[in-house]
């Protein structure tokens, strides 16, 4: 089966007197369904960006707030994580991206704008 | 103000065929507004042992759609071990032993948590949450 490797580097000279520099590595086995990496435009109805409905195996979902409705014109509004119940838990900035292993019962993730349309990157990979 | 910066890389040489897999994303950690240098972090690690359900963090403050982000990492080495995590009282997920997040967070009000069970055995967990603004306890009388 296939195998992905996520890497997360946080980094660091100011936050602390004690320089923040480390990266943590993972290797998954990965199998289907998977999504490539994709571009999608969210509006302020959750329901209409479901990035992933609900399974029942973790689920690694990566999403990046493109900083742009459309991919050419730019936007500062917040794009709100949500379960597809319409809790929202986060949202992401211009430019900010997440990756969350995502496991959740019967309940999936979906993407809202705050205001107009915003466009993001993402991509899922589902756990062996 | 500080400047910290999270970068993701994810690869795969084999996950289709003839197309190797290489995502690459860096972010500025903003405070909420846009205001580039989250100042305060709070790190850790713990033991969570099975069935044990609990606040990873002390509450936060009221702040309505604050800026924060959680990394956790289950250092567990046993691929057996796992932990289910919740935000917003809210089930997003489970880390396997070497699993990690990274997820924005907001703190919309004072009962917004983030709450971690153990499923299996004792995992140990790395976690890491940058904040927007953050208020002590008061002191007790």
């Amino acid at each position: 089966m296939p195998t992905l490797t996520p890497t997360l580097t946080l980094t660091s000279s100011d936050v602390t007197s004690d320089e923040l520099n480390f990266s943590v590595t993972d290797s998954l086995t990965v199998t289907a369904p998977s999504q490539s990496l994709s571009t999608v435009v969210a509006d302020t109805t959750g329901a209409n960006t479901i990035l992933k409905a609900a399974s029942s195996a973790v689920t690694y979902i990566f999403i990046r707030h493109t900083g742009t409705t459309d991919g050419s014109t730019g936007t500062s509004q917040l794009l709100a994580l949500e379960n597809t119940d319409n809790t929202q838990f986060g949202s992401l900035k211009a430019g900010e991206w997440c990756f969350i292993p995502h496991l959740s019962g019967s309940l999936g993730i979906q993407l809202q704008s705050a205001l107009g349309s915003i466009q993001a990157e993402y991509g899922y990979w589902t756990a062996s | 103000m500080a400047t910290t910066i999270a970068t993701v890389s994810i690869t795969s040489g084999d996950l289709t065929p003839g197309s190797p897999l290489a995502v690459n994303a860096t972010s500025t950690l903003m405070k909420t507004g846009l205001t580039t240098g989250m100042t305060m972090m709070e790190m850790g690690s713990v033991d969570i042992a099975k069935d044990y359900e609990g606040q990873l963090f002390a509450d936060g403050p009221a702040t309505d759609n604050g800026a924060y982000f959680i990394y956790i990492c289950n250092k567990s080495t046993d691929a057996t071990y796992y932990m289910e995590y919740k935000l917003h009282e809210t089930e997003i997920g489970r880390l396997y032993a070497g699993d990690w997040m990274w997820v924005p967070y907001n703190a919309s009000d004072a009962d917004a948590e983030v709450e971690v069970k153990g499923k299996t055995g004792i995992n140990t967990i790395e976690y890491a949450m940058f904040k927007s603004a953050w208020t002590l306890p008061a002191a007790e009388a």
